[in-house]
C-alpha cells in the first residue's frame, strides 16, 4: 500500500457524503450480527428519519445550536467535548428560573429570555472551569471536559434528590413540572419551539457575524492554525483558549433550556439516563461540517435524521429485545462512531491518494 | 472503616486491580506515541463482553480472554490507523469511544434479557479462598513486568524511541508500525482484562452504560502517575479505595449518595491538575511524539 499526496485536494463535501453512506453500511452490518436486525428494518428507520422534517425539528433545532457552539471551539483546535455537561448546567440554570422565581407568573416571554438567557451563562461558566486548568496548565481538554461531564449530571442529581425534589410526583424522584407559562409554544406541524427557532437564528448570524468581521473570531481561527503567530503578535494565548472554550459552553448551555422548555419539562432522577446526548452528538455534526458555518445545519439535519431513525428502529421493532427498550441511543451510538470513524479515515483521501501496488519479482 | 484491616485490603483488592490493568495497558500504548482517546469506550465493551460471554457460557476465564482478545482487535485497529495513515489520533480515538458504547449496549442487552429470564452470570468473589491474594500478585507481577519490558528490554527502547521520536527511529531500523502495534495490543489486551475484572470480580451486575466514565478514571490515574508502571500502583490505590468507599464517605460527612458518585471523577481531575502543577510533570514527562501525527510517506516529500 502507497500512499502518494494529491495534487489537487478533492472537493470539501465529498468526504463527508462517502463517510456517512460508509458508515450506515457498516452500522447496517453491525445491527444485523449482534441483534439479527433486518438492514431492510434499519434502511427504512433510516428513509422514516430523512423523510419527516417535522418530527426531526426538535432534534434538527439542538444539534445545530451545538453544532454551532462545537464549531467555534474546533476552530480554534479546542477540542470542547463537554457539551453533555454545559446542557446539563444550562438545564438546571432554566429550571431555577422555571421553578424557584416569580418570573414566569409575572411576565412569562421575559421569563422564557431569562431561562435561555441564564443557561447560556450556566453553560459558560461550566466551560470556563474546564478551560482555565487547559490554558495555564496545558492539560488537554479531551479528558477534562468528558470527566466533568460526570461531575455535571451528579451536581444536577443531588439537586432533583435534594432541595428541588418535586411535591406533586408520586414517589418518582423528579422535579415538579414547569409551569405552563414557560412551557416553549410549539411551532404548528412540527416538534420544534419558536423560542428555539429564533435562538437558532441569532446564533447563526451572531457566530456568522462574531467569525466574520470581528477580531475575536479572527484570533480564535488563528488559534486554531497558529499559535505561534497569536504569541508573536502578543496576544495571549491562553486568554483566547478561554475566549473560545467559554464562548463554546456559553452556546451549548441554552440547549439545556429549549430541552427544558420545549421537550420534558422537568428533570427526572437520574439526569445522565434522561438526556439526550445532545452533547456527544453534536460533536458528529461539528465534524461532518468540515467547521463550516454553512455546512452546520445540513449535517445537523442528516444527523438528526439519523438520531431520530435509531429512536424510530425502537419503535418499529419493540419487543425484540423484549422489555429492554433502551438500545435506542446504543443505535444511535453506532451510527455515530461509525460514521465518525469512516469521517476520521477517510479525510486522508481528500489530499492523498491510497494506492494498492502488487510486488512483482 | 468497617471490619478490619484483612477485610478492607480484600475489598479493594477487585477495584484495584481493575484499574491497575487498565491504567497500566493505557501508559504502555502512550508510550509508543499513540494518544489513547477510545479508552472509555473499548473499558464499556469489554465490560459488556465479558458479562455476556459470562451470562452464556458461564466461566469467568473464557469471558475475561473474549474480552481480552475484543480489547486487543481495538488496539491493533487503532494503532494501525493512526501510524499508517496521517490522521488525528484524538478523532480516531473519540469516534472508537463512540462504536464502543454503542456496541456495548447491542452486545449486553441480550444477555441481560437471559439473565432476567433466569440464566445466571459466572463471577469471581475476590474474598473466597485467597482469590484476592492472586489479584494482588497479578497487578505486582504486571507491574515490574512492565516495567522490565520497558525499561530493560530492545522492544521497551524501541517503544519509548518511537513514542519520542518516530522519524529518528525508523531511521535507526525500529519498525514503528511493528511497535506501536505490539504497544497497543499489549496494552488493549490489558484494558480488556481490566474490564473484565471489573465486571466479574468487583460490580458483578450489567445495565446499558455499565463501566462508563471508569476508562476515563484509568486515564486519569494513568496520567497522574506519569504512565509509570510502578508509580501506577499508587494512584490505582488511591482511586481504588475512593470508588469502594465512596457512599461511606458521603453516608459520614452526612451527604447525599449522589456525592459519592461524583467522587472519583473530581478526584480525577484534581489528581491531573496536581500531577501538572507539582515537579513530577517534568519528571516523568509524557512522549515527546504523543499524539502527534507521524506519516512515514510523507518524509520523502
Amino acid at each position: 500500500m502507497v500512499i502518494v499526496r494529491r495534487v489537487k485536494p478533492l472537493p470539501y463535501w465529498i468526504i463527508p457524503i462517502i463517510a456517512l453512506l460508509a458508515g450506515i453500511a457498516i452500522s447496517v452490518i453491525i445491527l444485523y450480527v449482534l441483534m439479527g436486525a433486518s438492514p431492510a428494518a434499519v434502511l427504512s428507520a433510516i428513509v422514516y428519519g430523512f423523510t419527516r422534517p417535522g418530527v426531526v425539528a426538535k432534534t434538527f433545532v439542538a444539534l445545530t445550536i451545538v453544532g454551532i457552539a462545537l464549531l467555534v471551539s474546533f476552530k480554534g483546535s479546542i477540542w470542547n467535548i463537554g457539551g453533555e455537561g454545559q446542557i446539563t448546567f444550562g438545564l438546571m440554570a432554566a429550571t431555577w428560573v422555571a421553578l424557584f422565581t416569580a418570573l414566569p407568573y409575572i411576565n412569562p416571554g421575559l421569563a422564557q429570555a431569562s431561562m435561555i438567557l441564564l443557561a447560556m451563562v450556566a453553560g459558560g461558566i461550566w466551560a470556563l472551569l474546564a478551560a482555565l486548568p487547559r490554558a495555564y496548565l496545558g492539560l488537554d481538554e479531551v479528558p477534562v471536559t468528558l470527566i466533568m461531564n460526570y461531575i455535571a449530571y451528579y451536581i444536577v442529581d443531588i439537586l432533583v434528590r435534594g432541595p428541588w425534589l418535586g411535591k406533586h410526583v408520586y414517589n418518582y424522584i423528579r422535579t415538579d413540572t414547569i409551569p405552563s407559562q414557560v412551557m416553549f409554544p410549539q411551532v404548528p406541524g412540527t416538534t420544534m419551539t419558536w423560542d428555539g427557532l429564533f435562538l437558532l437564528i441569532i446564533l447563526l448570524v451572531g457566530v456568522w457575524y462574531l467569525l466574520k468581521n470581528t477580531s475575536i473570531g479572527l484570533r480564535i481561527k488563528i488559534l486554531g492554525n497558529n499559535p505561534n503567530l497569536l504569541r508573536s503578535s502578543g496576544i495571549s494565548v491562553p486568554l483566547m483558549v478561554i475566549v473560545a472554550l467559554t464562548i463554546s459552553g456559553f452556546i451549548a448551555g441554552s440547549v439545556g433550556a429549549l430541552y427544558l422548555g420545549g421537550d420534558v419539562y422537568r428533570i427526572s432522577y437520574p439526569v445522565e439516563v434522561h438526556t439526550a446526548n445532545y452533547g456527544y452528538t453534536g460533536i458528529l455534526v461539528a465534524w461532518l461540517s468540515m467547521l463550516e458555518l454553512i455546512a452546520v445545519p445540513i449535517a445537523a439535519y442528516i444527523v438528526s435524521a439519523l438520531y431520530t431513525a435509531g429512536i424510530q428502529y425502537q419503535i418499529l421493532v419493540g419487543g425484540h429485545l423484549g422489555q429492554l427498550i433502551t438500545a435506542g441511543s446504543a443505535i444511535v451510538d453506532v451510527f455515530i462512531g461509525s460514521i465518525l470513524l469512516m469521517y476520521t479515515i477517510l479525510i486522508t483521501i481528500s489530499e492523498y491518494k491510497i494506492k494498492i501496488i502488487v510486488k512483482k519479482r | 472503616m468497617p471490619g478490619s484491616i484483612a477485610s478492607f485490603i480484600i475489598g479493594v483488592s477487585s477495584i484495584f486491580l481493575a484499574y491497575y490493568l487498565a491504567a497500566v495497558g493505557h501508559g504502555l500504548m502512550e508510550k509508543s506515541g499513540v494518544l489513547n482517546l477510545a479508552i472509555d469506550g473499548v473499558f464499556t465493551l469489554g465490560v459488556a463482553v465479558a458479562f455476556a460471554i459470562s451470562v452464556y457460557t458461564f466461566s469467568v476465564p473464557l469471558a475475561t480472554f473474549i474480552a481480552m482478545i475484543v480489547a486487543a482487535m481495538f488496539g491493533l485497529m487503532l494503532a494501525f490507523i493512526t501510524t499508517k495513515l496521517p490522521i488525528s489520533h484524538g478523532a480516531a480515538g473519540l469516534s472508537t469511544m463512540f462504536l464502543g458504547y454503542g456496541l456495548a449496549a447491542l452486545v449486553g442487552l441480550p444477555a441481560r434479557q437471559l439473565q432476567i429470564n433466569g440464566r445466571s452470570l459466572a463471577t469471581i468473589q475476590p474474598s473466597l479462598g485467597g482469590t484476592w491474594v492472586w489479584f494482588y500478585v497479578v497487578a505486582f507481577a504486571v507491574a515490574v513486568g512492565i516495567w522490565y519490558l520497558v525499561e530493560k528490554t530492545k522492544i521497551g527502547a524501541a517503544i519509548r524511541a518511537a513514542g519520542e521520536n518516530p522519524a529518528s527511529a525508523e531511521a535507526l531500523g525500529v519498525n514503528v508500525l511493528a511497535v506501536r502495534l505490539f504497544a497497543s495490543g499489549v496494552g488493549y489486551a490489558l484494558i480488556g482484562i481490566g474490564a473484565a475484572v471489573f465486571e466479574l470480580a468487583y460490580t458483578q451486575v450489567w445495565s446499558q452504560g455499565a463501566g462508563m466514565g471508569y476508562g476515563w478514571i484509568a486515564f486519569a490515574i494513568s496520567l497522574s502517575a506519569g504512565r509509570h508502571p510502578i508509580l501506577i500502583i499508587i494512584s490505582a490505590m488511591i482511586f481504588a479505595v475512593l470508588d469502594k468507599y465512596r457512599f461511606l464517605i458521603a453516608a459520614i460527612y452526612n451527604l447525599p449518595p449522589d456525592v459519592g458518585k461524583m467522587l472519583p471523577f473530581v478526584a480525577a481531575i484534581a489528581a491531573m491538575i496536581i500531577f501538572m502543577v507539582t515537579p513530577l510533570r517534568r519528571k516523568l514527562a509524557p512522549p515527546k511524539s504523543l499524539g502527534k501525527i507521524y506519516f512515514r510517506e510523507e518524509r520523502s516529500v
